[in-house]
């Protein structure tokens, strides 16, 4: 019976680790062709590396302009994130609190908002963008972002402060708080995890953004890292240890983020979406 | 502030949940304040790029000048076999969906079932989800070319006659799409399922333990049903994902190719408006677009509903 | 509690005080146009969206040594250089056209796609912009000439050789000295090779350029005047004459035979090049660029390289594959057109000129360009095939459209394994037609051009 058991568990833990190999080996790939030499990915493009250089990120650095393809990303994603959040908010309260006409019909369309894909949407912002003259500059990307992001946080929000305990509530109103006064003394500290979650979320979605960035910002001091490194896969195919230095600068942000903020990540979205 | 407060009083009690939900909605004009920002960018970002998008669907333009054609940019559409194309192949990828959700739920049902070192599984396979899809097209078109990384494992080991031009062969390049976002997406699902999974109450499992069910027949039986509600969002999640969020994918691993096998919906209205010049088609093929989108969100809001009623 | 929400309180503000810097580096961002342009044709910021890598390797590196031997000469000027993908060179230049924003100098590919932005009003013409004497010093302006004007510069001449690897040649009992003159001969050879276990034609077309370039190099031969090749284009003769498709037919046999790489759709064209360098591969079609580069690598002697073999008896077979391939031009939107054609002068002078053959190998589009600099045998004889009385490569009088979604795609989808020769037929043959329909402007105008 327990010889049962054991096989049965060897089994289940076999599978789970070959998904966890499958998950990780292609970024592992990533990282390990980027520190070969042009000529030793030639000769052993499965191996471990035997000489580890650096060589392919300095050539990175210096023959396109990757660090400011980072810098115009970093700016994009910080900006849009902090913006929509912080326009999505007060939505999100007067949502979970507020009673408004329209209230309902302004929710739902929220939610049909969410899965509009941004493709539709792209050529009549670029052609707005174009008269506005913000082609080929940042704020075009970011209030496109910012936009992109709300639908998502607006219900992410409202579904995290309809949790919040009503008596709080009614205590604040009590003495005397005005709902401005109530969203930023009571709820929005109560809501700072989902924000923080929220905050997440969509710097992933704006760091990898690429259609938009690849369409609304072509000059190269403007380009962001996602548009760029596309560029440099074109440029470079046949030096696949120099693309992959490149791929693996761009991921760097992510896996920081991912290693120091994943239990945010996954309590936030098993909060938000677990019922 | 000096609109007088409305409270009113709704009360809703669930049967079987301990939860009594009591809503006090206050009334007045701060509401609109909170809101007005929200309107003006999802006016600007949504509203009129729809409204726009429609309307160009139905004009050509030639010399400069814009004439109404009513739906001659569709017919065009029906014509061009580039179009019928990727419309079938984002159908196509819809196969994905039911792969992802059940190889998820699969896994998550073995991590919820105090298997050691879940956390750190559940971990592990979230990865690909949040890694940048320009970066793993970027590897994964190393890894899949006929002579490349998984080839060249393959034949290692013998298995060389599973060895496919994954992303050249024109037949089963879209499979390796699929396989991609499949890889991509499971994390995800794994998370929301075990955190599903985990919110749902022992008793009932134990019950049905007690009473002598194995433990497939309690996953089957009991447990699954539970979390259907989570299982149906996934589903339409991941349809619209798979639908008309795949463009980074196919344009880094493929550009469409090979021959267009492996062109979707979001690359072809890309394309017709910023590689050919095309607006009325592009629009066109937006607009079709949504309304795929748009039945997708149709069936998902028809199942919350019924999930409402229950 | 309370110190908690004071601490909280403060990070709050200093985010926003971070953001707020943000978006104002943000707005204050370069627009990548200078609005103001001074009179001085040596003062300015110039972006200049270059390509030419596949061609020549090295030419990207030789234009950012040539801008900044130019900015040292004149340090009002600074120049940006923007190099451009393949697979987007078209693309992304049309999208720029519709923002009328980005760059000052830009290139495509000689004829229609320089003509077709010029039709569309996105190019300004460099005659009058450039001194005419510069003008008459540069070969072939007929590739690029419209209306009476010439619309774009050229910078170096491109052939596309038929390339074979002596080396593998002896290795399978072929004469190395000489290459394949007839079709027939090609696919016995290629049989040979096979039967040895080399791997006879090394070609990438992930790109599409190969499935393309078998009409420039094989296709067009069973014509016999550059006329007859625009009337495909032009509405006056149906691409399902064998004459036009026949190449399609042939391309298949290829494949079906198994004389083409295995890889080849998933590989690109500078990639199979590597290959064929790396002695992977028997035969190949590459430009004189890519073969300057592997003589300097020392391949000359493992090099044979002559026209493409005979496959047909048309007129034009008598014609060599060459062209000017990429032009740089001014964009009709660009603020600083007079910066802009004083750096294209500068750049064609007879010293730059020499300084790109000694650099890249590849030869320079200058009449005044003196062959006896040429030393090494390979390389002479290309020049030789190059200056032949007759040169023409078709794919230039393919509109871009007809080009990327007719000759590349559906040729690729062919190679692929999918597709018939007579389906791909009739899918260009379609294309063709949805192109007259989608673009009438452009199919007017270029029957007009066509008419002469």
């Amino acid at each position: 019976m327990s010889r049962r058991i054991k096989i049965g568990s060897l089994i289940k833990h076999a599978f789970l680790v070959l998904v966890c190999v499958a998950s990780i080996y292609p970024i592992w790939f990533i990282l390990q062709t980027s520190v070969k030499t042009n000529a030793e990915y030639m000769l052993s493009p499965i191996g471990l590396p035997i000489h580890s250089t650096p060589s392919n990120y300095v050539q990175v650095i210096r023959s396109m302009p990757v660090p400011r393809w980072a810098w115009n990303s970093f700016v994009v994603t910080l900006i849009s994130a902090t913006l929509s959040t912080a326009i999505a908010l007060p939505a999100g309260y007067a949502f979970a609190f507020g009673r408004f006409r329209g209230r309902s019909a302004l929710f739902n369309s929220n939610i049909a908002f969410m899965v509009v894909p941004p493709v539709a949407l792209l050529a009549p912002i670029f052609t707005l963008m174009v008269n506005m003259h913000l082609i080929n500059r940042l704020p075009s990307v970011i209030i496109f972002y910012v936009g992109l992001f709300l639908p998502f946080s607006v219900f992410f929000i409202t579904n995290f402060m309809r949790t919040i305990p009503v008596e709080l509530l009614d205590a604040a109103r009590v003495d005397g708080l005005s709902p401005f006064g109530t969203l930023r003394r009571i709820v929005a500290p109560l809501t700072s995890p989902a924000l923080f979650t929220l905050m997440l979320v969509n710097i992933i979605y704006g760091w990898n953004e690429l259609l938009i960035a690849l369409v609304f910002l072509q000059d190269d001091r403007s380009r962001t890292l996602m548009a760029g490194l596309s560029v440099f896969q074109g440029r470079y195919v046949t030096q696949q240890p120099l693309v992959m230095a490149g791929s693996f600068l761009s991921v760097v942000p992510i896996l920081l983020l991912y290693t120091f903020g994943q239990r945010f990540f996954v309590r936030g979205l098993t909060a938000g979406i677990g019922k | 502030m000096g609109s007088p407060i409305h409270t009113t009083v709704d009360r809703r009690i669930a049967t079987g949940s301990p939860r009594v939900k009591v809503r006090r909605l206050r009334g007045g004009t701060w509401p609109y304040a909170f809101i007005f920002p929200m309107i003006v960018c999802l006016g600007l970002v949504f509203a009129y790029p729809l409204i726009t998008v429609v309307r160009n669907s139905v004009y050509t333009s030639s010399m400069g000048e814009t004439t109404f054609s009513g739906l001659e940019n569709y017919r065009s559409l029906l014509q061009d076999p580039v179009f019928m194309t990727s419309l079938f192949n984002s159908l196509k990828l819809l196969v994905v969906v039911p792969v992802v959700t059940v190889v998820a739920v699969l896994i998550a049902l073995m991590l919820y079932e105090g298997t050691k070192g879940w956390r750190a599984y559940r971990i592990t396979v979230f990865v690909p989800y949040i890694i940048p899809a320009t970066a793993i097209g970027i590897s994964f078109s190393y890894l899949l070319q006929e002579n490349g990384i998984v080839n060249i494992a393959l034949r290692r080991i013998s298995l060389g006659f599973l060895a496919q031009d994954w992303i050249g062969n024109s037949n089963i390049v879209l499979f390796s799409v699929g396989g991609l976002l499949v890889w991509t997406q499971l994390g995800f699902g794994v998370i929301v399922f075990t955190a599903s999974l985990l919110s749902l109450p022992k008793e009932l499992s134990e019950a049905a333990a007690i009473d002598g069910a194995t433990r497939w027949q309690t996953n089957r039986l009991v447990v699954l049903p539970q979390i259907r509600g989570t299982v149906e969002f996934f589903l339409v999640l991941q349809a619209i994902q798979v639908i008309a969020w795949t463009f980074p994918y196919v344009y880094i691993l493929t550009h469409g190719g090979p021959g267009n096998a492996s062109s979707v919906m979001d690359l072809y209205v890309w394309r017709y408006a910023f590689q050919y010049s095309s607006p009325g088609l592009s629009s066109a093929a937006a607009v079709v677009l949504l309304l795929l989108a748009g039945v997708l969100i149709a069936i998902y809001t028809r199942l919350r509903m019924k999930q409402g009623e229950r | 509690m309370h110190d908690v929400w004071r601490s909280k309180r403060r990070l709050a503000i200093a985010s926003a005080a971070a953001v707020l810097a943000l978006i104002l580096s943000a707005c204050s961002g370069p627009s990548g146009q200078n609005p103001q342009a001074s009179g001085d044709p040596y003062t300015g910021s110039l972006t200049y969206w270059f390509w030419g890598e596949s061609d020549v390797p090295g030419s990207t590196n030789w234009m950012q040594a040539a801008v900044s031997r130019y900015e040292a000469l004149h340090p009002g000027i600074h120049i940006q250089v923007v190099p451009q993908a393949t697979q987007t060179l078209q693309g992304a230049f049309q999208t720029a056209a519709q923002a009328k924003s980005g760059p000052d100098i830009a290139m495509q590919w000689a004829t229609l796609p320089v003509l077709t932005p010029a039709w569309r009003g996105q190019i300004t013409p460099l005659t009058g912009l450039i001194p005419e004497s510069e003008l008459s010093q540069w070969p072939n302006t007929q590739e690029n000439t419209y209306d009476g004007k010439v619309w774009a510069m050229p910078l170096y001449l491109l052939g596309v050789p038929f390339v074979w690897n002596k080396d593998l040649f002896a290795k399978a009992g072929l004469d190395s000295t000489h290459g394949p003159q007839t079709w027939d001969e090609l696919l016995a050879d290629c049989a040979k090779l096979k039967a040895a276990g080399i791997t006879p034609i090394m070609a990438g077309d992930k790109d599409g350029a190969f499935g393309s370039w078998f009409q420039s190099v094989v296709g067009t031969q069973t014509l016999d005047s550059v006329q007859e090749l625009q009337a495909v284009y032009a509405g006056k003769a149906d691409f399902s004459d064998p004459k036009y498709s026949g190449y399609l037919t042939r391309l298949a046999e290829l494949r079906d035979k198994g004389y083409l790489s295995s890889d080849i759709a998933s590989v690109e064209s500078t990639e199979a090049w590597q290959s064929f360098a790396q002695g992977k591969g028997a035969m190949t079609w590459a430009t004189d660029g890519n073969v300057a580069a592997w003589v300097k690598q020392g391949l000359g002697p493992k090099l044979g390289v002559q026209k493409t073999p005979q496959i047909a008896t048309g007129k034009l077979a008598q014609y060599y594959d060459a062209t000017q391939s990429i032009s740089a031009f001014i964009t009709s939107w660009s603020s600083q057109k007079a910066q802009a054609a004083a750096f294209l002068t500068w750049l064609h002078t007879s010293e730059n000129m020499t300084n790109w053959y000694t650099t890249t190998g590849a030869f320079p589009a200058d009449k005044r360009f003196d062959p006896s600099a040429i030393t090494d045998p390979v390389m002479t004889q290309l020049y030789k095939l190059d200056t032949l009385p007759n040169q023409l490569w078709a794919e230039n009088y393919a509109p871009p459209q007809v080009d990327d979604q007719g000759l590349r795609t559906v040729a690729q989808a062919l190679l692929a394994g999918s597709t018939s020769a007579s389906d791909a037929t009739s899918q260009i043959a379609g294309i063709i037609k949805a192109w007259q329909t989608q673009q009438p402007d452009d199919f007017k105008t270029y029957s007009k051009w066509a008419a002469g």
